[in-house]
């Protein structure tokens, strides 16, 4: 190797040092001046946070936020645990849970809304009135058969089979098993003694029953099984259409059997605005009211009220004021995409109040 | 040798040679029977990783970062080997340092009882680690969701294997040399470092190898260790969670989206071609360490 | 000297990376242990209680009323999806390995014995994405309603065929796994194996098949229980796979080979979230429990693999 070759390679690495320090230095600088927030929790919450991001991002490019769907309790333990700023929650937390994290606000950032579905060959484009202590009874294996009493005495005129039920439920741990196991809660004794409502809950033994994992593994179960039953998050709702499934009008608590859609789950939203309190920590399952669906829930954030430093609490009151602004986070073009139902005006108000408490 | 001898024909097949010959043709059809139903199997995953990774792969794919469940894989990419090569990092020296114990010095209690609970750590089932790391380094310990707490618990998964292989491979060195290298008054070190180590070499290399193929193909350990991220890794050892392809393909094939499913297939296509790549590299090294001696 | 030393003291980082991973889930797991005690094994209801109420004292423990922890469900999901996948691993295990052994020209042998050991090597989880968007749909529609019809006279065969989840495509997903663990270690140990047994028995007139089957198999015998006992550890423990392809259900014994079940590894992964709504901690804890369980259970199967395998001495890519 000759010397002039050395020299040069010499100060070819020089340089390249040089550069390199300049460009560590750079993404220190970068790391200072951006704020990385991470999301974990509800996989109901998720798609929705997804479509959020890339436009919250352009408004706030010094923001990074990473979304995890791991689930609601997930989300609520990271969050309380300091590990995950936001978690993603379609579950209040509960009085014990408040009283260990007083620290902790639940806040609403837009309203789902629960579909039962069906496959009877034949009635698919028929919806078929459903309650909750009918649903329970199917659910608890006491009703177990299509052309069973109590659904023909909600369906007069409906040729319904004699066939047996199957039941679809979800395995996992699962928001949609909260909202879904609160409404035959709160509509039926029997089940609120026996097996009451939680993210998972022990099915009683129905003949037939399948487990499913996931949103897409309950319409896919629905869809493999005739004659089966099921409860989706309306965000499916495209491939419950794209698939030709049955989906149930619902029993309110006036009376009324309602499908999900826009207005239903306004109407149930509208009624419980005023018994919302300041925590907003409330179900909205099984809502009064003439026009009201009876399973909607609110999709919290839950996140401290003391954040590790200033610039962490702007940006999360930043994006979670754009998130549930009308003209944000809850304007039409991304509650349609999900099904999802925007926060009533007094509820926005109700959680600009809370998201102010950050700092 | 034993090729060359043919079984004795007798003259007159009767019924007992007969039957003798329908249980040679019906043992081997079973043989053969077994290795096709398994080699159609292998056939099966890897059309369909390759056929419908194939189709969602996209170059942006190497260049974005995920943006919720559409985009990119970099960051994906890029905190798999940052996991895995932390793994290792952690995992070498100790590996190393047990391999060279139980190689070269392996006398007495303590040299059976380590081997022996290296086999056995090898069979702790990998959630069983991750869920001791959550436990321990994400809780116990506030690390959160981090590179260190996943690295750590590949570290775990993998040194048991980079133990043995590099017992193994520095056994495989003649005892003659080093003992004319002790002979010439050489200290124990020295011997290690000069003589067993370099001809070790490529052995070694096949366990750092298995132990990275083995970092990049978890997932368990890691969903409650280094959960997700959507952007690069800043270079935070702890607080700060890191994304990796393996729960790309679990977590976004039960996403509603088509975008999220494409990049799950894409993500299994570039986790199986890594594996299999270091596979190829790892048997080909096996091949030539043992022409070498 | 020191040098020595010094790496003896390194080595045993192994040693105690495994004492403190059981030590800290035994602490840890401690209140579960002894709020659930011997129900934990033998029950099967496993239940968060009403998690919405006020905590309550049970057994000195503060715990959610309604709170079970019985996972017997988990054990039977467990063995029952592992005892299938080593039911059809060894004997296929078995032939491809005789197949490999002696049936191929010794120059291929390298090539064929790396295409089966790919099986090895390929990801769980990809595994769990092959079984979930192609064998559940082929199996669900396909292959179980045919077997609950052509099958259905013999017990556990009887349907209803379910949706495709469940046992028999976890054993079957399983098996795959573990059976290359098999064929590799059978496979070096018969062609390590001294050639002087065989030719004799060639030379008594026996074919290449009967000098296989009854001279080189018994003589790895023990090679061949051991490997399947590994392979046993090995399903066991088995996570993402099984959590994907077998329905995770809750509090049922399986009574056909179709029902949906959890096994306890893939438990861990699936309720850790639900666990965690329960404010006492005490779900987290009967958890860590489970976690505790299956590392004792994976810890006496290898020990006893190992005690057999003991002058076997080899590994292969992807297998060990």
């Amino acid at each position: 190797m000759s010397k002039q070759n050395r020299k040069f390679r010499a100060r070819g690495a020089a340089l390249a040092a040089l550069a390199g320090l300049g460009l560590a230095l750079t993404t220190l600088l970068l790391a200072a001046s951006t704020v990385n927030v991470s999301e974990t929790g509800s996989s109901l919450l998720y798609p929705l946070f997804n479509l959020w991001l890339p436009a919250f991002h352009r408004l706030h490019p010094n923001v990074r936020i990473t979304t995890t769907s791991s689930g609601s309790g997930t989300g609520i333990a990271q969050a309380v645990a300091g590990v995950a700023q936001i978690g993603a929650s379609d579950a209040y937390m509960s009085p014990a849970q408040m009283r260990q994290h007083a620290d902790i606000l639940n806040i609403p950032l837009a309203i789902s809304m629960q579909m039962v579905n069906y496959n009877l060959p034949g009635l698919n484009q028929r919806h078929l009135k459903l309650s909750g202590p009918v649903l329970a009874g199917i659910y608890m294996g006491k009703i177990r058969n299509w052309n069973d009493g109590q659904i023909a005495q909600l369906n007069p005129g409906v040729r319904l089979p004699s066939h047996s039920i199957i039941t679809i439920h979800r395995t996992d741990g699962s928001g949609d098993t909260f909202i879904f196991t609160q409404y035959l809660t709160f509509s039926t004794p029997a089940w609120k003694n026996q097996i009451n409502f939680a993210t998972t809950v022990s099915w009683p033994a129905a003949p037939g029953n399948i487990g499913a994992v996931g949103n897409p593994g309950m319409v896919d179960a629905l869809k493999n099984n005739e004659y089966s039953i099921a409860y989706i998050g309306t965000s499916f709702e495209s491939a419950i259409h794209k698939d030709r499934l049955g989906t149930a009008l619902l029993k309110n608590r006036d009376g009324n059997f309602l499908l999900p859609t826009a207005r239903t789950g306004k109407a149930a939203a509208a009624q419980m605005v005023s018994k919302t309190p300041k925590d907003e920590r409330i179900s909205l399952i099984f809502a009064p009211g003439r026009e009201s669906y009876p399973i909607i829930n609110y999709e919290y954030a839950i996140v401290s009220r003391r954040q590790p430093s200033a610039a962490m609490a702007a940006a999360l009151r930043a994006l979670f004021s754009w998130a549930i602004s009308p003209a944000g986070g809850n304007a039409p073009r991304y509650m349609h995409r999900v099904n999802f139902v925007a926060l009533p005006a007094p509820v926005v108000k109700l959680s600009q109040a809370q998201i102010a408490e950050i700092h | 040798m034993a090729a060359a001898l043919a079984p004795i024909s007798f003259p007159h097949p009767g019924r007992r040679a007969l039957r003798r010959r329908l249980a040679d043709f019906l043992g081997w059809g079973l043989c053969g029977l077994a290795f096709l139903l398994l080699g159609s199997a292998t056939v099966w995953i890897l059309v369909v990783i390759f056929l419908r990774g194939m189709s969602a792969l996209h170059l942006n794919l190497l260049t974005q970062v995920t943006q919720g469940t559409a985009g990119g894989l970099l960051n994906a990419i890029e905190g798999t080997l940052v996991l895995a090569l932390g793994g290792i990092l952690l995992a070498l020296p100790p590996g190393l340092a047990t391999g060279i114990y139980l190689a070269e010095y392996d006398r007495g209690r303590l040299a059976s009882i380590i081997r022996f609970l290296a086999d056995v750590l090898v069979g702790v089932p990998s959630i069983v680690v991750g869920y001791f790391v959550y436990v321990a380094m994400v809780i116990a310990f506030g690390w959160g969701f981090s590179m260190a707490a996943g690295s750590v618990a590949l570290a775990i998964i993998g040194l048991p294997y980079i133990c043995r292989t590099s017992e193994m491979a520095i056994r495989q060195v003649p005892r003659s040399l080093r003992d004319a290298a002790f002979a010439l008054g050489a200290s124990d070190a020295r011997v290690t470092f000069t003589i067993s180590l370099p001809i070790a070499l490529p052995g070694i290399t096949t366990g750092i190898l298995l132990a990275l193929a083995i970092g990049v193909g978890e997932t368990a350990p890691l969903i409650y260790t280094a959960d997700w991220s959507n952007y690069l890794w800043t270079g935070h050892l702890t607080k700060e969670p890191i994304g990796y392809l393996t729960y790309v393909i679990y977590a976004f094939i039960t996403q509603p989206f088509e975008s999220a499913h494409a990049l799950a297939y894409a993500a299994a296509l570039l986790v199986t071609l890594f594996v299999l790549i270091i596979g190829v590299i790892s048997r080909m090294l096996l091949v030539r360490s043992s022409r070498a001696l | 000297m020191l040098f020595r030393k010094l790496m003896a003291a390194l080595a045993s980082i192994v040693a105690i990376v495994l004492l403190i991973l059981v030590g800290f889930l035994a602490i840890y797991a401690w209140p579960a242990i002894r709020f659930n005690g011997l129900h934990f094994l033998v029950k099967n209801n496993w239940s968060l209680g009403f998690l919405y109420s006020d905590p309550i004292l049970r057994h000195g423990q503060q715990v959610m009323p309604g709170a079970h922890y019985g996972i017997l469900f988990l054990i039977a999901g467990t063995l029952l999806s592992t005892a299938i996948a080593v039911l059809l691993a060894v004997p296929i295990g078995v032939g491809a390995a005789l197949f490999l052994a002696e049936g191929v020209p010794a120059l291929l042998r390298p090539w064929l014995s790396f295409f089966i050991e790919l099986l090895a090597a390929i990801p769980s989880v990809v595994y769990g994405l092959w079984g979930l968007v192609v064998v559940i749909p082929f199996l669900g529609h396909h292959v179980f309603p045919a077997m609950q019809k052509w099958l259905g006279f013999i017990p556990f065969f009887r349907g209803p065929a379910g949706s495709g989840y469940g046992l028999l495509t976890s054993g079957l997903v399983l098996t795959l796994m573990i059976v290359p663990l098999i064929t590799a270690t059978l496979r070096d140990a018969l062609v390590s194996q001294q050639s002087h047994l065989r030719d004799a028995a060639l030379a008594l007139g026996a074919s290449r098949y009967e000098a296989l089957w009854t001279v080189q198999l018994p003589g790895v015998r023990r090679v061949l229980i051991g490997s399947s006992i590994l392979a046993t550890g090995r399903a066991l423990g088995e996570t993402m796979a099984v959590l994907m392809v077998s329905g995770n259900a809750l509090n049922v014994m399986p009574n056909n080979i179709y029902t949906t079940i959890s096994t306890m590894a893939s438990f861990i992964v699936s309720q850790l979230d639900s666990a965690l709504t329960d404010p006492t901690g005490m779900a987290v804890k009967s958890l860590a429990e489970v976690a505790l369980v299956l590392c004792l259970i994976s810890i006496v199967v290898n020990s006893l693999a190992r005690v057999l395998l003991l002058y076997q001495d080899r590994m292969t890519f992807g297998v060990i």
